[in-house]
């Protein structure tokens, strides 16, 4: 016996009253005035009677009264044996459809294998059918119709996905808790290796389900695939691109395989790689000649194996010249631009065009023409010009302010207003110059910047960080580079020039790659992936971007999103392989392309040992259980106390009607 | 006919101490046979023989001439004796169990005792005390001496403890004729105590009555279930079964009585218990009786 909320026991404590009232109380009530107790004394057995349980069945029954509405609220249950629930069961096949039962005809022994189980059950039994890939999907309800079982199982068809036995698992023990039949599981799947959750505690079914493997695969089969691509998403000058691919070989042997690089359909370079035996064999192509505007690319491996999906990569890139960057400098510091220039055209991949402007000479310029644009110690911008500037940052525009001797005049920080702290100086006597001591290494500015540790800052302009996050930090705490939101946009504030006056950092290497990753930063050029796997989601719209349309076409030219969905939704997952454009509210087109997890790439099954743990394990076969009439389930009693109750209370009303008679008669 | 009025219930319901005095006296005097013995209008009283030490002014000379013998003629006035009420008027005579108090039933008995002795004329006082003396009207045939009694009875009210020790000292200071000294009260106290206290008296020669005033649920409780019963003059509470007040206290209560009553009649006082639900004329027979005596 148990209880669904033993903390109502506590009410037990309530049965103290009556016995207070019966036992104490009693004794204390009606103290009589007499004119001498000379000829009393106290008596044993007065005190012995005086305390004996006077209105016992009254008592009794209000003990029982109280101390069963606290049994009642305590919810009292039992278990009892159910009868044989056994003879309930349910049929559940469950054909995988992952990404590799592509290879070869898995999918269509598998669905062979399906048939084969549906016709060898009792025609009156009932059955239902599930695909099984990232998750479990239910195709029919269950049911005892042949043709509607088969039909289901001839319509699975392969998907891009990864297939997931722990996922498996806690959907089949869902269905069993909810459907109350005990669940005989038919898995027909390739038992790959690397669908198997982290832990086989992940794979219990429960006491309900009764487990058949099905494998389809024949061990380790070998496969080849084109396990990664580095890509640019972005390519603004082709001959200075880069992509890189990574071959990789499970259970199988050395060969030498060709790779192309292909951009819309046609191949554009073939290279021969050597993949050693199970390994892994890195391929690089150093043009990638694309026309404007977005292509779709792939690197392809020859000759194909059985499993041909992995034997491509697909990656999608953006031709386009590089944007404009406008450099605002005072008139009479050429030093910065010359440094800042350099810097910028010897990155890899230049994706901006510097347009210095001095400062006087830029009232009559629109900064949202500007994805980014720097202010390099200016101390005197026009206001309209400042103006304008603000309100771009607000509306997503992103500045680069770099602060020295110039800033330190204007008093303030240009765009975002703040005061500037100090203009300090390194002194001569003294510490002479001053490092970076503490950076951010995962900041976008700092993630290349190898030596920027090393580089000497004679003059710092630092400004109140402010809510801001504080990239770097010199020696003596003051705030060097200060990242800050404003709006929709992005600020980074450098407490030192590019000038090599206020410091050396211009001669150091790590300012190419400083400058390159900020501007690269502040413009989102490298927010943007050349692929994703299976199974992302891609995010719509913006929160500026709310109730506008977003049209998303898939690999098959059709549009991927109802109108509602192109009007509300926030993200959208891609679940195939191919080719994703998205048209967003702004008018900015994105191509993505998508491919399946390369987990699914390694077909060594699960060792046998392991499928027949898994399929004998205790809890996983419910046949002893049910033959021994084992299950039991609650049984509530809360009805059965409840009429107790109602019968202690009719006690107690008679009883105490009595009593108070009698009382009344003494009185 | 008219014993009916000396019911204390039906004395209770009027209003007046001397009129239930009145109604006492004259329903008790109403209803005794007519007695040579006893006689309240004659001047002349009864002749006595001469003794030792008798004042000389007394001898009637006419009988000595005519037969040469001495007599004492004596007269009404010389008979008149001294009545002095001591009413006890601690807690516990507050005590009742039918509507009636036991100080109500010495209040009804002291202002009759009063009433009679006036009619009499004889000396009438009164002490009411409890712990110590709280009211003392001094002994006196004079006119108004009667309400001065009944007024002093009627404000005593029940308070405090019984103490016999200090008021019957003082008594003792203020008596100085012999007399009769009726003494009403609950007793609830040691018959040692209560005699070695009153017996001073009876040596100076006076004749003592103890009225002794018992509610009739004292002499035997009836007790439907086990009680608390607490002290009327000391607060104490006590458990009481009724097993308990139907044996063991009745045995007390009993023994009490008895041993009061003997030592009472071996130091030579009139003891008297009253109940409360009886009617008054037994305790004026008693004092009558006395009086008779000491004519």
């Amino acid at each position: 016996m148990g209880f669904l909320s033993p903390w109502f026991l506590a009410g037990l404590a309530a049965v103290a009253i009556p016995v207070y009232f019966h036992l104490l109380r009693q004794q204390r009530a009606n103290p009589r005035p007499f004119s001498s107790l000379m000829f009393f004394e106290r008596s044993t057995q007065s005190s012995i009677r005086h305390r004996r349980l006077r209105y016992l069945a009254l008592l009794a029954a209000r003990v029982a009264l109280l101390a069963l509405i606290a049994l009642a609220f305590a919810g009292p249950y039992i278990l009892r044996p159910v009868a044989s629930s056994g003879e309930r069961s349910l049929l559940l096949i469950v054909v995988d459809r992952s990404f590799s039962m592509r290879a070869a005809d898995r999918i269509e022994r598998a669905r062979q294998a399906a048939l084969s189980i549906l016709s060898a059950r009792r025609p009156a039994a009932p059955a239902q059918v599930a695909a099984l890939d990232a998750q479990l999907h239910l195709l029919t309800e269950p049911t005892a119709s042949a043709a509607e079982l088969a039909a289901a199982v001839r319509s699975i068809e392969a998907t891009d996905e990864r297939s997931s036995f722990g996922e498996l698992a806690r959907a089949v023990r869902a269905l069993a808790d909810s459907s109350g039949a005990v669940v005989e599981l038919n898995l027909v799947s390739d038992m790959q290796q690397s669908s198997m959750p982290p832990g086989f505690s992940d794979l219990a079914l429960g006491p309900k389900v009764r487990l058949r493997l099905h494998p389809v695969a024949e061990a380790a089969e070998p496969n080849f695939a084109v396990e990664s691509v580095v890509a640019p998403a972005a390519i603004f000058d082709p001959a200075k691109v880069r992509v890189q691919a990574t071959v990789s070989g499970s259970n199988s042997p050395a060969a030498r395989l060709a790779v192309s690089l292909v951009a819309a359909g046609k191949v554009l370079e073939t290279r021969r790689v050597d993949v050693p035996e199970n390994g892994r064999a890195t391929v690089e192509f150093h043009s990638l000649a694309v026309p404007y505007g977005f292509t779709r690319c792939e690197v392809r491996l020859d000759p194909a194996d059985r499993l041909r999906g992995d034997d491509r990569f697909q990656f999608a890139v953006e031709r386009a010249d590089p944007r404009p960057l406008l450099f605002v400098h005072e008139a009479r510091d050429n030093r910065s631009l010359l440094y800042f220039r350099s810097a910028l055209e010897s990155a890899q991949t230049p994706a901006f065009r510097l347009q210095p402007v001095t400062a006087d000479q830029c009232g009559a310029l629109d900064p949202a023409r500007f994805p980014v644009i720097v202010l390099s110690d200016v101390e005197a911008l026009p206001a309209a010009f400042e103006q304008r500037l603000r309100k771009h940052v607000r509306d997503g525009g992103a500045v680069l302010i770099a602060a020295g001797p110039a800033t330190a005049r204007r008093g303030r920080a240009p765009v975002l207003e703040e005061k500037v702290l100090e203009s300090r100086y390194a002194a001569r006597a003294g510490e002479r110059f001053q490092t970076a001591a503490s950076a951010d290494p995962a900041h976008p500015s700092l993630r290349f910047a190898v030596g920027w540790e090393t580089v000497k800052f004679y003059q710092a302009v630092p400004i109140e960080p402010a809510g801001g996050r504080v990239v770097a930090r010199l020696a003596d705490g003051t705030p060097l580079l200060v990242d800050r939101a404003l709006g929709e946009g992005r600020l980074v504030y450098f407490a030192s020039t590019f000038d090599n006056i206020a410091n050396d950092f211009p001669l150091h290497p790590s300012f190419v790659p400083f400058v390159e990753q900020t501007v690269n930063s502040l413009g989102r050029v490298q927010q943007r992936t050349s692929s994703v796997v299976v199974g992302s989601f891609v995010e719509l719209r913006s929160s500026a971007e709310q109730g506008q349309a977003v049209e998303v076409i898939g690999p098959e030219e059709g549009r991927a999103l109802s109108l509602e969905e192109a009007a509300r939704a926030q993200s959208f997952q891609l679940r195939r392989e191919g080719f994703y454009e998205l048209r967003r509210a702004s008018n900015r087109n994105e191509m993505v392309a998508v491919n399946a997890d390369r987990r699914e790439s390694d077909l060594a099954p699960i060792p046998q040992e392991t499928l027949a743990l898994w399929e004998n394990t205790a809890e996983g076969n419910p046949e002893a259980a049910v033959e021994a009439g084992a299950v039991q389930r609650p049984w509530n009693l809360w009805w059965h106390v409840m009429l107790l109750v109602l019968a202690a209370a009719l006690a107690e009303s008679l009883v105490a009607v009595r009593y108070l008679s009698v009382e009344r008669e003494v009185a | 006919m008219l014993q009916r009025f000396l019911d204390p219930k039906i004395l209770a319901s009027i209003s007046g101490l001397d009129l239930v005095a009145k109604t006492v006296v004259d329903g008790f005097v109403a209803g005794l046979h007519r007695s040579p013995d006893f006689g309240f209008s004659q001047e002349f009283a009864e002749y006595r023989a001469y003794a030792p030490g008798d004042d000389l002014r007394h001898v009637d000379w006419n009988v000595f001439a005519r037969t040469e013998r001495c007599y004492l003629k004596r007269y009404r006035g010389e008979t008149n004796s001294q009545l002095t009420v001591m009413l006890d008027a601690s807690a516990s005579m507050g005590y009742s169990s039918h509507g009636i108090t036991k100080l109500d039933y010495g209040r009804f008995l002291a202002a009759s005792l009063c009433h009679l002795a006036g009619q009499q004329r004889d000396a009438a006082g009164l002490i009411v005390f409890d712990d110590q003396i709280r009211q003392y009207v001094r002994p006196s045939t004079r006119q108004g001496q009667l309400s001065r009694l009944l007024h002093a009875i009627n404000e005593a009210e029940p308070r405090a403890r019984t103490d016999f020790g200090k008021p019957f000292l003082h008594f003792q200071q203020f008596l100085r004729r012999r007399g009769i000294v009726a003494v009403i009260s609950d007793l609830f106290e040691r018959p040692e105590t209560v005699l070695k206290t009153v017996e001073p008296l009876r040596f100076r020669g006076n004749e003592l009555i103890l009225f002794h005033v018992l509610d009739p649920e004292e002499i035997s409780p009836r007790l439907g279930e086990p009680a608390i019963l607490v002290d009327m003059e000391t607060g104490r509470r006590l458990e009481v079964s009724p097993e308990y007040a139907r044996t063991e206290y009745k045995r007390r209560i009993e023994a009490h009585l008895r041993e009061l009553r003997e030592r009472a009649l071996a130091a030579g006082v009139d003891y008297f218990l009253l109940a409360t639900d009886r009617p008054l004329d037994a305790a004026l027979r008693e004092y009558l009786t006395i009086r008779q005596g000491r004519m």
